[in-house]
């Protein structure tokens, strides 16, 4: 036996495999040797049954002894030619034990000896009736148990008779029996039935119980329905086990619900504020252009018929009274609106911090329309879609600005306006280059825009 | 004289007129006869159990009673050292084709299965011996024939009961579906929920002829498929073989069994091979339930061969185990055992290859035997069992 020189790999039964038909592919490979060290893994690789095979085989040259048979004599006499086989398949009727009339009960030793001496002197009772007698005295007992509510599944207790002779006598009385011989027959079947301690009848004789591990007792019930063990066998189990389980998943599923919907509302209204920021600074853009050709008009003296400057001037002749100081406040609160240069012209209210309502009444408190306009640097460039800076967000990132240099001034150090610019950068502009002046700036107010210089002549025009 | 011990080893003349070693069982007295006269259940080792029987006295050769001297030998099979009454428990368990049972289990098996209780039964025509051991109920057991019904398997313990009972019994035919005919051959179908009483019959009867069927839980969940050869008498049984309804291991056969009367006809090759169309039908791949008989292994073993070795011969080109499986509803292992036992898988060149030399072929498929009778596929009129409600 040499050595072997390679390991086969196990072999893949979804690989297919050629067919080699001719033996001489095997002869002209490798070494003959490794041919015999695999017939001999194979050999022993297979298993038990293979050996097996090969002892038993040596058996089977003279035949395996089996136990023999004869013919019985009477078998023609006892089995009638009556047999007519239908052209169509046969088919089950029921078990004819639910048919009914069919005796199920065979007479055995006992009974035959015992009816052999009741019948001694004459024949008084035939075999066949004697056999009908104790079939119907055990379905009968079996109703009332029944009735009783006594039927055990499986074998436990000595099962106890319970019909007695008088319902016995009634139930039988087509059977027309001599009282006498009914008599005989009734004690001789509660006396067998009492040393059985079970039916006589195999049919109603309960199974012995699951527990029971004596080897001569057979036909056991299995313990619970055995069906297909698969998962979904599981869940459909009817128990109060999978009632909660259900319930829950209810519940599950209602608040997954709310979830949603909850969901469904914050994402319609994200897309609402969306469309608004988005109509806003459409509506910026487009009255950034009209202030522009607005102002162009404004700066001659005359009043072009503009019907949205007269609009202004009719209702500006509430406005008349106004001083700096709810200017300069409202200017603050403009601000921010002017990094959103396009207000609403049209409806300068829209535009006021301050409620829409009661204008009227509170007039001082209202800013010239036009002055913020006039805030506005005409040659500002346009800054669509910017946001103003806010100091507190940007310190609880990190970004704060330098602190001002210890020997400028106050006002001196950085003058630098910031804005955060498309793309969420943050721009600085230190010069203003358009009109090539420093952009002032002072305090920690990035916000802040030192008020433009108004002229008077602009003023005057409002009288 | 002193009676034999249980365990005595002696030579037994048997009905081939020879003495052959046999192992005493058991043993009991004599109704005649003096306190010492016995009557002898004894084992003959060369054979199975199934062979075991009650002997008189007359029949055992006394002067080959062994002394029982436990003395080393070596196996040549093994090459290992054991004790002689070890080398003999080894081979015998060979014999017995008991090698699937684990020690404990086959303890117990014996223990309880050791005397044969009813010696012969009679079932329509035939009076046949039986061969091992059957837990009939207990008011039985005293008898040594069992008459059976040959259509309900009603089994009775006289002659004359039985001629009773065939006066009023009607059926004809196993109660059950015919699912299968063939000329004279014919296939009912049984479920054994619908039919209890006749299913436990057919299992207590069976029990006489195998070995190692339990009877230990009801038939409700089993269906039996019982063969017959009908004539103007009726359908009378000659084999079944019984199946779960559903098994978690895809057996396609629990138990199979021919009658004795009608083995070596083809009839237990008919059955594995309807035992396979019902696996295609169903589209489910089977495999017969182990332990396997020494009986059952060979016949298997033919049908395995003959299956593969047809399709192998006429097969152009690759085929994978996987392939063979979907073809014929065997297990693949099944496949894979069989090719290599025949040693027809080798590995060449990096690879498994089937050798399929035709020559070679049919020196196996000779050797395997002729087929059984055939399944007519068009004949079967069947749907796979569905659990009703």
């Amino acid at each position: 036996m040499s050595r072997l020189s390679f390991r086969p790999r196990p072999l893949d039964i979804h690989k297919k495999l050629p067919i080699v038909k001719s033996i001489k592919d095997f002869e002209d490979d490798d070494t003959p040797t490794s041919t015999r060290t695999q017939m001999l893994r194979l050999v022993a690789e297979a298993d038990n049954d293979t050996q097996v095979h090969q002892v038993a085989s040596k058996k089977t040259v003279s035949e395996i002894p089996t136990p023999e048979y004869v013919i019985v004599d009477t078998y023609e006499r006892d089995y009638s030619p009556t047999f007519n086989q239908p052209a169509s398949y046969l088919r089950a009727r029921g078990a004819r034990a639910e048919l009914g009339d069919f005796v199920e009960y065979d007479l055995d030793n006992e009974d035959e000896d015992w009816l052999q001496e009741f019948n001694k002197e004459r024949l008084i009772l035939p075999a066949e009736k004697f056999e009908t007698i104790i079939f119907k005295l055990e379905v009968l007992d079996h109703k009332a148990r029944e009735r009783a509510g006594v039927i055990t599944p499986t074998l436990g207790s000595p099962i106890p008779v319970l019909l007695t002779f008088d319902a016995a006598v009634e139930a039988l009385q087509a059977l027309s029996i001599q009282y006498g011989v009914f008599q005989s027959i009734y004690s001789y079947w509660k006396e067998k039935r009492e040393r059985w301690l079970k039916p006589v009848l195999r049919r109603l004789q309960p199974p012995p119980p699951v527990n029971d591990t004596n080897p001569y007792n057979v036909f056991r019930p299995r313990e619970k329905a055995h069906r297909l063990h698969t998962r979904r066998m599981q869940r459909r189990e009817n128990n109060v086990q999978s009632f909660e389980k259900l319930r829950q998943v209810r519940r599950n599923l209602d608040q997954a619900k709310n979830l949603l919907e909850a969901l469904i509302k914050r994402e319609e209204k994200k897309r609402d504020v969306m469309e608004s920021e988005v109509s806003l600074q459409r509506i910026q853009m487009k009255y950034k252009n009209e202030t522009e050709l607005l102002e162009d008009s404004l700066a001659l003296p005359e009043m072009p018929s503009f019907p949205q400057q007269s609009k202004f001037v009719s209702s500006e002749d509430e406005y008349l009274e106004s001083d700096d100081f709810p200017l300069h406040n409202n200017n603050n609160n403009n601000n921010r609106i002017r990094f959103q240069p396009h207000g609403l012209m049209d409806t300068p209210r829209v535009i006021m911090p301050s409620g829409v309502g009661s204008m009227k009444r509170d007039i001082r408190r209202r800013p010239v329309p036009y002055s913020w306009l006039h805030k506005l640097d005409p040659v500002e460039p346009l800054l669509l879609f910017t946001k103003p800076l806010v100091a507190e967000k940007l310190a609880a990132v990190g970004i704060v600005p330098p602190p001002p240099p210890s020997g400028g001034g106050g006002g001196g150090g950085h003058n630098f306006r910031g804005r955060i610019g498309r793309g969420g950068r943050i721009v600085f502009d230190r010069w203003n280059p358009l009109m090539h002046t420093p952009i002032e700036c002072g305090g920690d107010s990035l916000l802040y825009m030192p008020p433009k210089p108004r002229s008077s002549t602009h003023n005057s025009s409002f009288q | 004289m002193q009676p034999l011990e249980v365990g005595t080893r002696v030579l037994c003349r048997w009905r081939d007129g020879k003495h052959h070693p046999v192992k005493v069982i058991e043993r009991r007295r004599l109704h005649t006869g003096g306190p010492n006269d016995y009557e002898y259940y004894v084992h003959y080792t060369e054979f199975n159990r199934r062979l075991d029987e009650w002997v008189r006295l007359e029949q055992l050769d006394l002067d080959s009673v062994e002394n029982d001297v436990d003395e080393k030998v070596e196996d040549k099979v093994t090459g290992l050292k054991m004790t002689r009454h070890q080398k003999r428990k080894i081979d015998e368990t060979h014999v017995e084709g008991h090698e699937e049972l684990d020690a404990a289990s086959l303890r117990e098996h014996e223990e309880f299965t050791k005397v044969k209780n009813i010696a012969t039964i009679e079932l329509g025509r035939y009076e046949i011996e039986t061969w091992y051991f059957s837990p009939f109920p207990p008011e039985y057991n005293d008898s040594l024939n069992l008459y059976f019904c040959e259509f309900c398997l009603t089994f009775m313990k006289r002659k004359e009961q039985l001629q009773r009972h065939m006066k009023k019994c009607d059926l004809k035919h196993p109660p059950g579906d015919e699912i299968y005919r063939s000329g004279t051959l014919s296939m009912f179908e049984v479920d054994g929920k619908k039919n209890k009483v006749y299913g436990q019959n057919l299992c207590y009867l069976a029990k006489l002829f195998l070995d190692h069927k339990t009877l230990y839980y009801d038939v409700d969940l089993f269906l039996f498929y019982v063969l017959c050869e009908c004539d103007d008498r009726g359908c009378h049984m000659v084999g079944y073989f019984s199946k779960e309804k559903h098994s978690e291991e895809s057996y396609n056969l629990a138990c199979i069994l021919t009658l004795p009367p009608y083995q070596r006809k083809g009839y237990g090759k008919f059955l594995i091979a309807f035992s396979y169309e019902l696996s295609k039908k169903e589209g489910k791949v089977g495999t017969p339930e182990r332990p396997l008989s020494d009986l059952g292994l060979l016949s298997y073993r033919g049908y395995w061969t003959r299956v593969l070795l047809d399709i192998l011969k006429k097969h152009k080109g690759n085929i994978s185990i996987k392939e063979l499986s979907d073809m014929t509803a065997i297990r693949a292992e099944d496949i894979l055992a069989t090719l290599q036992a025949l040693e027809l898988i080798q590995y060449r060149k990096g690879q498994h290859v089937i050798c399929a030399d035709p020559k070679v072929l049919d020196r196996h498929l000779k050797a395997a035997g002729r087929g059984g009778l055939e399944v007519d596929v068009s004949k079967l009129i069947w749907t796979p069992y569905k659990e009703q409600g």
